[in-house]
């Protein structure tokens, strides 16, 4: 049946989008601040909710809830910089305290979440329902179309941003050496502000795109971490680029691979690769070098 | 006669007391950060589970149940343990959600979300399987105890402290490791198997990163590398436990609070002292 296979890779290009904007985050927080950064799932399932209440609950038009959602996000994931990840990094907490502190904090937001919201899952309800567009080989909705378009417009805009701006040149000179970039001036701490602010923003997009693709559940930012995790293994681990790459390899090969294997399977599948990775390729597609901390 | 409810709680505790201090001898005593420490539980509880369904008794259930989770176990860890960097932890955490989606799917072994019900006792009174359990936990302390205080326990923490010096100085880390993590998830496992005897089901949740985040509570709070602070961890839990018990009015906020609330003390305690209450070494 090869006639499914145009619709299995846009099906792996909407749901790669998906898994890319999440590694994008998680990889820029790699790259500069250089830990783990499980939490960015808790700051995009953060991110769906705060437009849940402000379009669904509060009943504001589309544009105002995504700009406050976007705004309470960035303002959370800085909280969260400055009250755990800052006396952390003062401590020189070791990466082996980032990682559990970052998986515990991901725990944390998704029982507030439930907590606050309950365990049902939520829909988020647009004016207009979306329209099909049915192209003979495959179908796609104007919603998911939106997504692969705001998640390349978003690459290209981080793209620009690490690469022509001040502050994105300072991004890349901590993240190649940080003694020599503080020798020339740069303040680590207020780089890793913006990091932290470009990551929250991400994942609050991230999480309104997933909230309208999907539903909305306590426990969403944890699936979307480990695929966004996942990609950025895979396209290799501190580099940006390299996990948007990730995102959408991972988003392809599980939906084809939903081809052969039934769908319950399509997790398996992207840990397989991963493990495969780590064990034949560990730099990633891109080919990082690897960081050896311990 | 002891209330029904602490015999309950008690149980619990004995089980869970071998979980972490098999969780503690990789983790703690040999640096081996194993995120993946409660698929090993898993594992033993459904292959107990399994047996004592088709009738095999429940000793044999029961040692099989280590067995396997030892077999599998070390088999990962062969593989996993020259991983570089966060590789290894990276590799274990994954291990979590493989095992979700293989217990969610593979149906015909698993029966997948529905879970395996009516596996049977193996001693009918609760009062007598709470002293069998804590028989094994106290078989358990004793051997991590003499264990660690061996040679081969002074290799494990070496292997933590400084690998190269310690394979400078002759001695194979990796088979260290891998050994370290073949007892551990042995451990585990037939802590595994006496969990699923005590609820009597068992279901992929088990696999769940809420279960999870309970045996590094224990672990973390009570301290790395120091066996009476597993046990404290593990009486810390259960006295939080029950204190919540009381304190929180509305049932459907008690899961969220209660794990709001070990999460929340988990983080302070990762931030202004990593080391936990007995804690001899830093992660």
């Amino acid at each position: 049946m090869p006639s499914i296979l145009p619709q299995l890779i846009i099906n792996g290009l909407i749901a790669g989008s998906i898994y890319a904007l999440a590694a994008a985050g998680f990889a820029l927080v790699y790259y500069v601040v250089k830990f783990q950064y499980f939490s960015h799932g808790a700051m995009i399932a953060a991110g769906a909710y705060f437009f849940f209440l402000f379009a669904n609950v509060l009943g504001l038009s589309f544009a105002i809830a995504g700009i406050l959602a976007i705004a309470c996000t960035i303002i959370i994931t800085l909280a969260v910089n400055y009250l755990v990840y800052l006396p952390l990094r003062k401590r020189k907490a070791t990466s082996n305290v980032m990682l559990i502190t970052s998986v515990v904090l991901l725990m944390f937001f998704s029982s507030l979440i439930l907590a606050l919201f309950g365990s049902s899952t939520k829909t988020l309800v647009l004016g207009s329902e979306g329209q099909i567009f049915d192209f003979g080989l495959f179908t796609i909705t104007s919603l998911q179309a939106y997504i692969i378009f705001f998640a390349i417009a978003l690459f290209f805009v981080l793209y620009l941003i690490m690469k022509k701006t001040r502050i994105g040149k300072a991004m890349r000179a901590l993240a190649d050496n940080k003694s020599v970039a503080q020798v020339v001036g740069i303040n680590p701490e207020r780089v890793y502000t913006y990091v932290f602010i470009i990551s929250g923003a991400f994942a609050a997009v991230s999480g309104i795109l997933v909230g309208l693709e999907q539903n909305l559940y306590p426990k969403m930012g944890v699936i979307i971490i480990i695929k966004g995790f996942i990609s950025s293994v895979v396209g290799g681990l501190g580099s940006v680029p390299g996990s948007v790459i990730g995102g959408f390899f991972i988003g392809l090969i599980e939906n084809v691979g939903v081809w052969y294997l039934p769908t319950g399977y399509k997790d398996l599948i992207s840990f397989s690769v991963m493990i495969l990775f780590l064990l034949l390729r560990p730099q990633g597609i891109l080919g990082v070098k690897l960081r050896d901390d311990t | 006669m002891i209330h029904e409810f602490f015999i309950q709680d008690f149980t619990w505790f004995f089980i869970y007391l071998i979980i972490v201090l098999s969780f503690n001898l990789a983790f703690g005593f040999t640096g081996m950060v194993n995120l993946g420490h409660m698929v090993s539980v898993g594992i033993g509880a459904y292959t107990s589970a399994l047996l004592t369904l088709n009738g095999v008794p429940w000793y044999i259930a029961l040692l099989a149940a280590g067995i396997i989770a030892c077999v599998i176990g070390t088999i990962i860890a062969a593989i996993t343990v020259r991983l570089k960097g966060d590789y290894f932890q990276i590799v274990t955490l994954g291990l979590i959600f493989i095992a979700i989606a293989v217990s969610r799917n593979w149906i015909s072994l698993t029966r997948g979300a529905l879970g395996l019900p009516g596996v049977p006792d193996i001693i009918r009174s609760n009062f007598y399987y709470m002293l069998f359990t804590m028989v094994l936990s106290l078989m358990a302390l004793w051997f991590v105890y003499w264990l660690t205080n061996s040679e081969t326990g002074k290799i494990f923490q070496a292997i933590r402290d400084d690998e190269t010096a310690t394979a400078i100085l002759g001695k194979n880390t990796y088979f260290y490791k891998v050994l370290s993590l073949a007892i551990s998830t042995f451990l585990a496992g037939i802590a595994g198997g006496l969990m699923v005897h005590q609820i009597n089901f068992v279901d992929p949740s088990i696999f769940d990163l809420e279960q999870f985040i309970i045996i590094l509570f224990m672990l973390i709070v009570g301290g790395l590398a120091s066996i009476k602070g597993s046990i404290l961890g593990v009486f810390l839990l259960f006295a939080l436990i029950d204190l919540l018990r009381f304190l929180v009015v509305r049932p459907e906020l008690i899961g969220p609070v209660r794990q709001m609330a070990l999460l929340l003390i988990l983080l302070l305690v990762l931030i202004y002292r990593p080391k936990g209450i007995f804690g001899k070494v830093d992660i």
